[in-house]
């Protein structure tokens, strides 16, 4: 049991992760790779917190959410100036570059990570409560993302996606939402990293490796792009799959390959069979798009 | 003060090609003023540079006196600069409605901490906003479109709704960019009866249009430019009457 509820612990982490993913790339149209490294930022700052300031678990999370969000503005800031495209390029680079320096600082444990994350709940009420925890931070994550991509906001958001010159030319600050956009998913991927640090008690860097940012955006790309579940039934997918057939009792030089193979059968299936993903709209048409530039 | 717009000496080039030779306009309040020229003549150029689209490489632009050189593309929108698009630019994956509400001065649902904590005067935002775009659509006979996705309409009709959409801004200068290409039948009347209210309402117009006859029927005054420069400044009559310019335009 107490295995199912680590795993049901980490996909609704990987639920918020890959929902305010969502919110970044899907709605926000802003094509970055780094998500996992404020994932990162959250993890480590909150770890780092709990070990040495001794705060409150609850401020130390928050604290890490902060840091995330305030690293990500300073990307998409600097880089969203130049143009769009470059944000891809500038979040690999800081993804690579910040991961080189987490594993290099004594500070986050270097390539060995970072333990001794103290825990904040012991006895038998920890797991329960970590499931409590981030369940429910998951359904607000979901549920919150998709009230503002419904609202007022959220059509600002469409119309941006749409046709950016003219949305600017009727008043409205693109270069500014595209900002807060990104600020808000890297931060609530940042608060998902504090809570996996309290969970685990440990952080290492390849966790947060380019893998995982391939892995997330499966998740997203999988279970619909640009809707709100989407990123939840690709997070449960994704990992429960891998995870129920270490059940099947094979050698571990057949389970680890197989593992792999499971994951790129499912991606090259819905590239044919769905390319909207499970959630998105089932006559397979992508989503019209103005091409032409005034 | 009844003029709303004047350029100063504006000057654009990119590479070799000079698309804003010392421009020099004024608009006034009220007045429809017609764009005309060749192909390439630096038209949509000089709306570009006139809406923020482009920076200047030299010269001024005054809106009501006072420079907006500064100022971004959505500023000027915000400060009263409203545009269209040649070919419209309209949100495709939005309902006519949901095009023109996002379009007033200021959007109250731009801002993701009103949207959170202040939805009530969001809510009375958009109840507004709803009722300027339904009032806007209602002179143009597009009422019943309101819900329809954009892309479902005919082109005539689209071309309207990127009026529409444009006049939920409310400010003093509305610059049409070929409103009539492609248009024809009820689409074109509408069109021509709308930026007539317009103008009569106090706006100050200035139409980019290949089509001499709605020009010679809605301005009083014409400009015509050809490779970025102003040759003439006068009456249609007197524009059309030039034939240096007729040979230019329309190479006979």
């Amino acid at each position: 049991m107490e295995y199912l509820a680590t795993v049901t612990i980490l996909i609704a982490i990987y639920v918020i992760l890959a929902a305010s993913y969502n919110l970044v790339i899907g709605y926000g149209g802003l094509a970055t790779v780094a998500h996992p490294i404020f994932f990162a930022i959250g993890a480590y700052v909150t770890g780092l917190l709990a070990i040495h300031a001794g705060l409150p678990p609850i401020v130390c999370v928050a604290l890490g959410a902060v840091a995330a969000m305030v690293a990500s503005v300073l990307l998409a800031a600097s880089s969203l100036r130049v143009s769009g495209d470059y944000l891809l390029i500038a979040s690999l680079g800081f993804q690579l570059g910040l991961l080189q320096l987490i594993r290099n600082l004594e500070i986050t444990g270097g390539p060995g990570g970072l333990s001794n994350i103290p825990s904040t709940i012991v006895g038998a009420a920890r797991t329960p409560t970590f499931l409590a925890i981030t369940i429910g931070l998951a359904v607000v994550s979901v549920l919150g993302i998709r009230a503002i991509v419904r609202g007022p906001y959220g059509r600002a958001i469409t119309a941006m996606r749409d046709e950016e010159l003219a949305f600017t030319a009727l008043g409205r600050n693109a270069m500014s939402m595209k900002i807060v956009i990104f600020a808000v998913g890297c931060g609530v991927a940042g608060m998902a990293g504090g809570v996996y640090a309290f969970y685990f008690q440990y952080v290492s860097p390849e966790q947060f490796e380019v893998l995982q940012s391939a892995q997330i955006l499966t998740m997203v790309v999988l279970g619909g792009m640009a809707t709100a579940y989407g990123p939840v039934v690709g997070a449960v997918l994704l990992l429960a799959i891998p995870q129920a057939i270490t059940f099947l009792d094979l050698p571990q030089n057949v389970m680890a390959p197989l593992q792999g193979i499971i994951f790129t059968v499912l991606v090259l299936l819905f590239l044919f069979l769905r390319p909207t993903g499970i959630m998105g709209d089932s006559d397979n048409k992508p989503r019209a798009r103005a091409s032409e530039a005034a | 003060m009844t003029q709303v717009l004047r350029t100063e000496d504006l000057n654009k080039r990119f590479g070799g090609i000079v698309v804003s030779d010392n421009v020099n306009i004024t608009i006034d309040r009220g007045e429809i003023l017609g764009l005309i020229g060749p192909n390439g003549a630096g038209k949509t150029s000089l709306f570009n540079l006139i809406s923020g689209v482009l920076r200047p490489d030299s010269g001024s632009i005054y809106l009501n006196g006072q420079a907006v050189n500064a100022s971004p593309l959505y500023k000027r929108a915000r400060m009263g600069i409203a545009r269209t698009w040649q070919n419209m630019l309209l949100f495709r994956t939005m309902t006519v409605i949901e095009n023109l509400l996002i379009a007033p001065r200021e959007y109250a649902g731009e801002s993701i901490l009103r949207v959170t904590f202040g939805l009530g005067s969001v809510r009375s935002a958009e109840r507004q906003a709803r009722e300027r775009a339904l009032g806007i659509l209602d002179r143009m006979g597009l009422a019943d479109t309101a819900d329809s996705m954009v892309t479902d309409l005919p082109f005539g009709q689209q071309k309207l709704i990127g009026l529409a959409r444009t006049l939920m801004n409310d400010g003093p200068l509305l610059l049409l960019d070929e409103p009539m290409a492609g248009v024809e039948g009820a689409a074109y009347e509408t069109m021509q009866a709308v930026v007539r209210q317009e103008a009569a309402s106090g706006r100050a117009v200035c139409v980019v249009e290949h089509n001499v006859s709605f020009i010679r029927d809605l301005c009083s005054r014409a400009v015509f430019m050809a490779n970025g420069r102003i040759l003439q400044d006068g009456t249609v009559e007197e524009l059309i009457a030039s034939k240096a310019l007729t040979e230019l335009y329309f190479g006979v």
